[in-house]
């Protein structure tokens, strides 16, 4: 291989990584804005209603009645542990976040058809990823006990892929830059 | 690596627009079904003070409902460019990607006609897209909807796993730069 075919070598492995981990975190925020359109202060759980477990629903979901009840709590858990600023927070983040997957996977489609910006927007897509996925991290270290278990650890897995993504496309760049 | 060296495909190999943007449609349709519906069925069952599962239960009926649409526009669009290939595969890994590609659309089927006949029997009313209603294909019966629910289940799982295989066969296309990668990225 001549340095030409590595460099399309190595633009062809970076867009399926850029299109693989951004068709994940895309189904990722937009879960997560799901979540937060659907558990809203005020709801039923936050009301202190008891579970409805039937029998026939138990049977049905493969369920035992305490599994039944504890989805009640998980819910109460959520909105107990949420401060008031972390739901506009999140769903704005995850409003974000999907905007930036979307233009990240648009710079995938870039590279691989070899147009001049490709490599710059992949920078700055995966740079815009890397600051959300902080600013996610940040606002759930600012949570209780009970919401950082949930969020942190995907969130530092994400920013490690992200940064990892960061590195090689600067440094791609950076070649890429040399060589012409 | 001698196909590396001309990893371009030529133009009348490209695959048809539409084919590459259901593609993708599909790959995201996919993802999100996935991890949506593992969140949605933490959510406390329904009743009339507990109506949490609603929305993402009719998104995820929706998507799906979708997801069948494209399936079978793109499978027919796929026949009938195979059809008019004058070469078969050769090699055992072009075998493979053959099937690969023939089980995937076979399981996007079955989860999602699955997925309808469940819903179907559970009594529950599916509106398309909060626009279309869908009539229900008999009366609720609940064995039949845990039947297909398990149906739904273990199609998906098997979907998952094949997913893995085509995501690896992707990177390897990807790392050897052979040009198969630059079919599914090419919107001319």
């Amino acid at each position: 291989m001549n340095n030409s075919e590595i460099k399309t070598a190595n633009f062809s492995w970076l867009a399926v990584v850029i299109m693989l981990f951004g068709l994940l975190l895309l189904a990722s925020h937009s879960n997560e804005l799901l979540k937060q359109a659907v558990l809203g202060p005020g709801s039923s759980a936050d009301l202190g209603f008891a579970a409805d477990c039937r029998a026939d629903e138990l049977e049905e979901e493969q369920l035992s009645l305490e599994e039944c009840q504890l989805m009640v709590s998980n819910v109460r858990i959520i909105l107990s542990s949420s401060p008031e600023w972390f739901r506009p927070y999140q769903l704005t983040l995850s409003s974000l976040g999907i905007a930036a997957t979307l233009f990240s996977l648009v710079t995938a489609f870039g590279l691989i058809n070899r147009q001049s910006p490709g490599l710059g927007l992949a920078i700055v897509s995966t740079a815009l990823l890397f600051i959300i996925d902080i600013a996610g991290f940040v606002a759930a270290v600012n949570t209780g006990p009970l919401l950082r278990a949930q969020y942190l650890w995907p969130l530092l897995l994400w920013i490690c892929i992200h940064l990892c993504m960061l590195v090689a496309v600067i440094r791609f760049g950076q070649q890429d830059e040399m060589d012409s | 690596m001698s196909e590396a060296r001309n990893p371009v495909k030529p133009e009348s190999e490209n695959l048809p627009r539409l084919v590459v943007l259901l593609h993708w449609l599909l790959a995201a349709s996919v993802f999100f079904l996935f991890v949506s519906s593992w969140w949605m069925l933490s959510l406390p069952l329904p009743s009339d003070e507990f109506t949490y599962r609603e929305l993402p239960f009719q998104l995820h009926k929706n998507i799906g409902i979708t997801l069948f649409v494209a399936v079978i526009t793109m499978a027919a669009m796929r026949v009938r460019s195979l059809l008019r290939q004058t070469s078969s595969p050769q090699g055992w890994l072009q075998r493979l990607a053959v099937v690969d590609h023939i089980l995937l659309y076979t399981l996007l089927t079955v989860c999602c006609l699955s997925g309808y006949m469940s819903s179907s029997y559970s009594g529950w009313t599916t509106t398309v897209w909060w626009l279309v209603d869908i009539p229900a294909w008999s009366a609720e019966n609940d064995d039949l909807n845990i039947l297909f629910s398990e149906v739904h289940l273990w199609s998906c799982w098997a979907l998952l796993g094949l997913l893995l295989l085509h995501i690896g066969a992707a990177i390897y296309h990807g790392i050897g730069n052979d040009g198969a990668i630059d079919k599914i990225f090419r919107l001319r």
